[in-house]
């Protein structure tokens, strides 16, 4: 980590490219504090602070994978169990998974306006195919001898899902989670391109547009230091669920 | 992230400066091998001169490369790597790219049109400006709409906090309009013309201009580019004119060969020339625009002015003094151009 910043350092210095190309470490470092605060009367960058850019941007992703992990699981469950289900929802999963945020997101604009809700659309659509993924693997990897010594002990069929399968297909889905987090993190820049201030995502663009490569970088060693902090997060929890797993 | 970032980074700037190696090479004759420029699709005499090929047959031994671009932004980073030699950029990128920390070295040489009646701020109920307090105005940021609706805002004595001022592109604008989630929208034609189907004008960028809010499409050269071939930049200007003076004698012709680049049948080509002010060579000496050699013209001034506001918006760490705006007018080759 100090070796590339001492790299960085010394690129920058050698001004070998136009400062445009490559800022300074000391010039993203003084948009930390420009950002971070009130100077001269302006108020952070584009009129807001940059944690507060950066909680707008962790309140849409919160969201949007709130709901994807919520009907992730539940599409999984439906694909996993259900044969029916499976050859129906299945490809459509599949289908979801592979189109570009880009390329549908003006279609949200359009069905949906320029607030919150295209924006929540976006991250929801992006976070939940991970999740049905994992969790349908999961579920149909569940072993049939639990399933028979649950029945066996007077389980009734709808207890099943939530009594059984769930909890033995937890370690799988959690990591589905993870992975659908990291989606919606790469997602959120996407949906701020409209209307996106505050918002991380929109300082980024916002940044762009004007060369100020120094904030853009800040952009991004801000979104990658929160990413690391999330997964973290994560992980802790994962812990905490699933206290069992790599201990088979 | 940063593991991967510098990489990456270093990547990008070894083909950017791989991409500055290939300037233009000197010939014998004083004429260059190759004349790269950015260009965009806005209906003023650019695209006459592309489309009638008239910078092809006036320098028969130089190749001209022509590159669209879609923003002023573009057509900076294209100049900061030095990938071209002249290219077309509104006033506000101009005003950035002659500013600190940017300093491209760079100089206005022309002005393609002057903007007027193609962009506008249309509002849906409002009939005054200063009925939008309150109200979520849309604007494509960094644009010279953004420029003139904060202008006209002020104008009206509204703070940009009175309103709400949305980031959106014009797509975008026409979508949220349809809809009915913004109440105003400063934007340009095609998607103008849509908004005033159902809304009303407000300003138009011509009475703005008219004020000494000024935006402007302009010219810029690449100084190196300039001093080393004068008589091309010379012969570059002159087929400008043309076009210019093909707008006003054959109307039909000129938008004839803007419609063919555009896309547009003639009749709407014409139309869509007639919203936009072009001013030939010996206007642009006028004190009003580009001026002489000895007294740099109010353009400068206008681009300064942009440069204030630029500042205010956070997006400009200083502004800069009014003579490095002079110095970044070309007038003299302009004066040389058109003698007299």
């Amino acid at each position: 980590m100090l070796l590339l910043l001492a790299i960085w350092w010394a690129v920058a210095a050698a001004h070998i490219w136009p400062e445009v190309f490559v800022p300074a470490p000391g010039a993203v470092w003084e948009q930390l504090w420009l950002t971070s605060s009130v100077h001269e009367g302006r108020r952070g960058y584009s009129g807001y602070l940059l944690h507060e850019h950066l909680l707008v941007s962790l309140g849409r992703i919160g969201l949007g994978s709130l709901y994807g992990v919520i009907g992730g699981i539940a599409a999984g469950l439906l694909i996993g169990l259900v044969p029916t289900v499976r050859t129906l929802l299945g490809p459509l999963v599949t289908f979801v998974r592979t189109l570009p945020p880009l390329a549908y997101f003006s279609l949200l604009i359009i069905w949906f306006g320029i607030d919150e809700p295209p924006k929540i659309w976006l991250l929801f659509i992006a976070a939940m195919p991970p999740v049905a993924v994992a969790t349908a693997e999961a579920v149909r990897g569940v072993h049939e001898d639990y399933l028979n010594a649950a029945r066996s002990l007077g389980a009734r069929r709808w207890q099943l899902p939530y009594r059984i399968v769930l909890p033995s297909a937890l370690p799988e889905v959690i990591t589905g989670i993870r992975v659908a987090v990291g989606v919606a993190y790469t997602t959120v820049v996407a949906a701020e391109t409209v209307n996106g201030v505050p918002g991380i995502g929109g300082m980024i663009r916002d940044a762009q547009r004007y060369n100020q490569t120094d904030v853009v970088i800040l952009g991004l060693l801000v979104i990658g230091a929160s990413g690391l902090l999330i997964d973290t997060f994560l992980q802790f929890i994962e812990r905490l669920l699933v206290p069992w797993r790599g201990r088979a | 992230m940063k593991y991967r970032l510098i990489p990456a980074l270093a990547l990008a700037l070894s083909l950017t400066a791989c991409g500055s190696d290939t300037g233009p090479a000197q010939e014998a004759g004083g004429a260059p091998k190759e004349i790269r420029i950015g260009y965009q699709l806005i209906p003023n005499g650019d695209l006459i001169v592309k489309d009638q090929k008239w910078l092809e047959t006036a320098l028969p031994n130089t190749t001209i490369t022509w590159t669209k671009f879609d923003s002023g932004g573009d057509v900076n980073t294209a100049m900061v790597a030095g990938s071209i030699d002249i290219g077309l950029a509104g006033s506000s990128p101009v005003t950035r790219g002659l500013s600190a920390p940017l300093n491209i070295p760079y100089k206005v040489a022309w002005i393609f049109d002057v903007i007027g009646e193609n962009e506008a701020l249309v509002a849906r109920q409002a009939t005054s400006i200063a009925d939008l307090k309150g109200k979520k105005i849309a604007t494509p940021f960094s644009s010279t709409s953004h420029y003139s609706l904060l202008a006209a805002l002020q104008g009206a004595g509204l703070a940009e906090s009175d309103v709400t001022v949305v980031d959106l592109e014009p797509p975008d604008i026409q979508a949220a309009w349809t809809r009915g989630d913004i109440d105003a929208a400063y934007v340009w034609t095609p998607v103008l013309g849509e908004l005033r189907k159902t809304g009303t004008v407000l300003i138009t960028s011509k009475e703005l201009a008219a004020q000494g809010k000024l935006t402007a499409d302009l010219a810029v050269v690449r100084t190196e580019f300039a001093t080393a071939y004068p008589e091309a930049l010379r012969t570059w200007l002159v087929q400008q004119d043309r076009a210019v003076k093909l707008v006003r004698s054959d109307k039909q012709a000129a938008a004839a060969a803007v419609g063919r680049q555009l896309n547009l049948d003639p009749a709407e080509a014409g139309r869509q020339i007639d919203e936009l002010v072009l001013l030939d060579g010996k206007e642009q000496l006028g004190a009003d625009y580009l001026g002489t050699p000895e007294q740099p013209g109010a353009l400068a001034e206008n681009l300064r002015s942009a440069a204030e506001f630029l500042n205010a918006q956070n997006k400009l760490p200083a502004v800069p003094e009014l003579s490095v705006f002079q110095q970044g007018l070309a007038a003299k080759d302009l004066h040389d151009a058109f003698p007299g």
